[in-house]
């Protein structure tokens, strides 16, 4: 066999190996894509507007922040889930949430210092919510709300962790 | 390639499925429809699952016609072994979507465990987790077919793959014909949709289940067999095959000298050809006596239609109840039915036994003729006018009127 049969032998083997090569990567590229949408996350569709009654006005007198349940049902993948997040109704009938925006943890509210205060990270809120200490970058979001037929009402959002501004997350 | 396929969509299909009994059927149906190429996925799953088997068989002829037990024992043994497990796993994993067909290849597994010989009763017990099906045996199921058996599959390919030098040659052809093979099964899959039957709970007498194509054969044999053979055949005499087969490649050595060694050709080929001649008989009857009966026709006709309209109704989701959140948007009962009835009916209305007496729930009783709110008013002063008997005794004098309103107002809103 001469040098250059022997080049053209190495050229077609390696050409004969690309036939292999090209069509697994066919079969796992078409699994592969089936995969990427088979396994995208679902994100739940923005649900209606749901107000929820918390308290009836002549629940709420004093002038401590007053600790309510609201439950919202979320459709999650082939659930439907019912979620509590708790929120405190201030004396001058703002709603706000307990969700920390530091990284969601519930806020508690200390009687004896008249703060808000996170259990997991130290972040302090004044008694309207507004950010005293902590790695928190803004005070606890307050939520809408409205008084319909003597009852204080809210709709129940959520926002994102760790940004200056108020973000609604999508 | 098979093997591969089925492993990845296997892993995909976990990523949705959970293994209980209330939400197995759910989760799969949210595969099939919502998921995007959900569809797919659990059809390359299903069906590669009935195709694997097959080519696992070709693979053993072929390994046979060059005599492979004899210098390549490594590849004949896996052969082997791979057969059994994968037919396992087909096994293990008709149960899992808990829908008719599910429940009735879980009764079938059972029944062939529970005839075993010697070790039936306990045989069954261990599968089932239990004296019933329930979902402990769901579980089970689900832990052999996504845990134990692909470990033992794996294993075997690894120890396999080690004894093995490929030359390029193989390699290419190999992989065209499996490239080839995936094609096919791609296509298929995308016209046939793996079956989904009901739910277990909406499983009516009528339903004729089938199995997988993998298992007709078996099917088609229990429906001749007297009773008790049936698990000697389902299971002991492929079990003894397939261990023949095994210890084949030693033929010749040590204690089974006796048989000479030209005798290996001859009981792998007997063995061989009689699975062969076996599964394609019944297989092949099993279709023709489905076609040739025109009621048992129409009824999988029915069946089949009734799943393409269940495919067609959007999917809906299950609530799922937290504790106590459940029991605290029901209303409590009221006083008068905590002192009469709920000693016997619970607290909840949820239902009772003391000793050998049973106590029906309340819950969702309304849903049935003769019990709205003015009826139950009606068994509370007269039982046996609505067709119930005693120990259920008549409280026309112990409740005043309004705690019989209340009582039947608070259980007719029992869901």
């Amino acid at each position: 066999m001469s040098k250059n049969d022997e080049t053209q032998t190495r050229t077609r083997r390696s050409f004969l190996l690309l036939v292999p090569v090209s069509l697994f990567a066919g079969v796992f590229s078409s699994i592969g894509l089936a995969a990427f949408r088979f396994l995208r996350p679902r994100i739940a569709a923005a649900s209606s507007e749901n107000w929820s009654s918390i308290a009836s006005l002549s629940e709420l007198k004093g002038d401590a922040p007053i600790v309510r349940k609201v439950t919202t049902d979320q459709v999650t993948g082939w659930a439907v889930t019912q979620e509590q997040h708790q929120v405190y109704v201030l004396p001058d009938h703002r709603v706000i949430s307990a969700v920390c925006p530091h990284e969601g943890c519930e806020v508690a509210w200390d009687k004896a210092t008249n703060r808000f205060s996170c259990p997991c990270h130290e972040s302090y809120f004044a008694a309207d919510g507004s950010r005293l200490t902590g790695p928190a970058r803004r005070g606890l979001d307050a939520l809408p709300s409205r008084l319909k037929d003597g009852q204080l009402q809210v709709l129940y959002e959520s926002y994102e962790n760790n940004t200056a501004e108020r973000l609604k997350r999508s | 390639m098979l093997l591969c396929v089925q492993l990845l969509t296997g892993t995909l299909l976990a990523f949705y499925y959970v293994p209980s009994v209330d939400h197995a059927h759910t989760t799969v149906s949210f595969i099939e429809k919502v998921v995007s190429s959900g569809s797919w996925i659990r059809s390359l799953h299903h069906y590669g699952s009935q195709w694997l088997p097959f080519f696992l068989f070709l693979h053993l002829i072929r390994l046979r016609i060059c005599q492979a037990y004899r210098c390549h024992r490594v590849q004949w043994l896996a052969g082997v072994a791979l057969l059994a497990l994968v037919m396992a796993a087909g096994a293990t994993g008709y149960s899992l979507p808990w829908d008719a067909r599910a429940f009735f290849s879980t009764r079938v597994a059972e029944g062939l465990m529970a005839g075993l010989p010697l070790i039936g009763r306990n045989a069954r017990l261990w599968l089932l987790g239990g004296s019933e099906i329930s979902t402990l045996t769901l579980s089970r199921f689900f832990a052999l077919h996504v845990l134990v058996i692909p470990f033992f599959i794996l294993v075997v390919v690894a120890l396999r793959l080690v004894g093995q030098r490929h030359r390029p040659a193989v390699i290419n052809h190999s992989t065209i014909a499996a490239a080839v093979v995936f094609l096919v099964l791609a296509v298929w899959t995308l016209k046939f949709h793996a079956p989904l039957g009901p739910a277990v709970a909406d499983v009516n007498a009528d339903y004729l289940p089938r199995p997988g194509a993998q298992f007709l054969w078996l099917y088609e044999s229990l429906k001749h067999l007297p009773g008790g053979l049936g698990s000697i055949v389902g299971v002991v005499v492929p079990a003894v095959a397939l261990l023949i087969l095994l210890v084949v490649p030693w033929f010749g050595v040590g204690f089974l000298k006796r048989i000479p060694p030209h005798g290996q050709s001859l009981v792998a080929t007997i063995i061989l050809a009689s699975m062969a001649i076996w599964v394609v008989t019944m297989t092949t009857a099993s279709y023709v006596s489905d076609r040739r009966d025109p009621r048992t026709r129409q009824q999988l006709l029915k069946q089949q239609s009734d799943e393409q309209k269940f495919r067609a109704t959007p999917f809906e989701p299950t609530a799922l109840n937290f504790s106590g959140t459940a029991a605290e948007a029901q209303a409590s009962a009221p006083v008068s039915y905590m002192t009469f009835c709920a000693n016997c009916h619970g607290a909840h209305g949820e239902g009772g036994r003391q000793g050998t007496l049973r106590f029906p729930p309340l819950i969702g009783v309304s849903s049935k003729p003769r019990r709205t709110a003015d009826d139950i008013v009606g068994l509370l002063n007269d039982p046996t006018a609505f067709g119930l008997e005693p120990p259920m005794r008549s409280f026309a004098r112990k409740l005043t009127d309004q705690e019989k309103r209340e009582i039947a107002q608070w259980v007719v809103g029992l869901k």
